[in-house]
C-alpha cells in the first residue's frame, strides 16, 4: 500500500486514526507492517502490500 | 427476509464458495447492465471511488473506464487474489481487506461508492448502508446492485434460507433506515425470464 492511504484509513471498530509501523518497503510501496489504532490499540497487519482492516473478530477464520 | 443469521456462518459460506465459484450470482449481471449502472453514477475521472465487495473485480473493471483510480475493499483473500492478477498490486487499484458493515475509512473520504453483487451476503445491510453514508461526502452518490426477490420457488427457498433478496419496498425501507432521503431503484434484467437485479442509486444527504 501507498503511505498516502494513511489520509483516509481508520480503525474499523472506533474510526480513530491509525499509526503506521513499516517492516518492509519497496520503492513507494509498503509491503509489510502494522497499523495500530491510536485510541483502542488494536493492530492491523499489512501483508503482501495489502492492509488487512478486517475487524479482529473477522480476521482469523475468514481464510487461513 | 433471508438474512444470514450470523457472521460466522456467513464467513464459512464464503470460504467454501470462493473455492468453488467466483461468487454465486443469484442475478444475471452483464457488461451491458454494468455500463448502464455506471452512467447513473455519473463519475468524473478524478473522483475518489470505493468499490465495496469488489470480489474478483468485475465492477472495478467497469469503474476504471470512468475514473483513474479505484479503492477496492473485500473480505475474501481468495477473491482479491484474482482481482490482483487482473489489475496488479501497484496500478490503478488500491486493495484493502475489510468489512462492509464496519468500513475502515474516515468520514467523507469518497465522492462515490459502488457495490455490486455483495449486499446479498451482508448480515445487516442497513449497518453497511449507514457506513456508506458516513464515508461518502454529502451530495455524493451510492450505488448498490443486489438480487431482486425471485419469482421461482427454488430461488425463493434459497432467498429465504441464506441470502438477502429484496424488492423495491424493502430497498426503500433499508435506505431510509440508513438515513438516505433521495434515491431511486432500477430493475435490470438481461432478458425476460432471467433473474433480475435491483440497482439503487442514492444521494448522500447534507449533514
Amino acid at each position: 500500500m501507498k503511505e498516502s492511504l494513511m489520509d483516509i484509513i481508520v480503525c474499523p471498530v472506533d474510526k480513530h486514526d491509525l499509526e503506521l509501523a513499516v517492516d518492509e518497503e519497496e520503492a513507494d510501496e509498503i509491503v509489510s507492517g502494522t497499523l495500530t489504532c491510536t485510541e483502542c490499540g488494536e493492530t492491523y497487519p499489512i501483508e503482501d502490500g495489502i492492509p488487512n482492516l478486517l475487524p479482529p473478530d473477522m480476521r482469523d477464520e475468514v481464510e487461513a | 427476509m433471508g438474512v444470514l443469521e450470523n457472521k460466522a456462518r456467513a464467513r464459512l459460506f464464503y470460504k467454501y464458495l470462493s473455492k468453488v465459484y467466483d461468487r454465486i450470482n443469484p442475478f444475471i449481471w452483464n457488461e451491458e447492465m454494468r455500463g448502464e449502472a455506471l452512467e447513473w453514477l455519473d463519475l468524473s475521472r478524478d473522483d475518489r471511488v470505493l468499490d465495496v465487495g469488489s470480489g474478483t473485480g468485475f465492477g472495478t473493471e467497469g469503474l476504471l473506464g470512468h475514473v483513474d483510480h479505484v479503492y477496492a475493499l473485500d473480505q475474501s483473500e481468495h477473491q482479491m487474489e484474482k482481482a490482483i492478477r487482473k489489475f496488479g498490486l501497484h496500478g490503478s487499484v488500491s486493495f484493502h481487506r475489510g468489512d462492509a458493515e464496519r468500513l475502515p475509512f474516515a468520514d467523507d473520504s469518497f465522492d462515490a461508492i459502488w457495490s455490486s453483487g455483495s449486499i446479498e451476503y451482508w448480515p445487516n445491510p442497513v449497518d453497511a448502508l449507514e457506513e456508506f453514508r458516513r464515508v461518502v461526502k454529502p451530495g455524493g452518490k451510492v450505488l448498490v446492485v443486489g438480487p431482486d426477490y425471485p419469482r421461482s420457488q427454488v430461488m425463493q427457498r434459497l432467498a429465504d434460507a441464506i441470502m438477502l433478496f429484496y424488492d423495491e419496498a424493502e430497498a426503500d425501507r433499508m435506505f431510509r433506515e440508513a438515513g438516505f432521503e433521495e434515491f431511486e431503484h432500477h430493475i435490470q434484467q438481461a432478458r425476460p425470464g432471467t433473474p433480475r437485479a435491483i440497482t439503487t442509486v442514492a444521494r448522500v444527504p447534507e449533514k
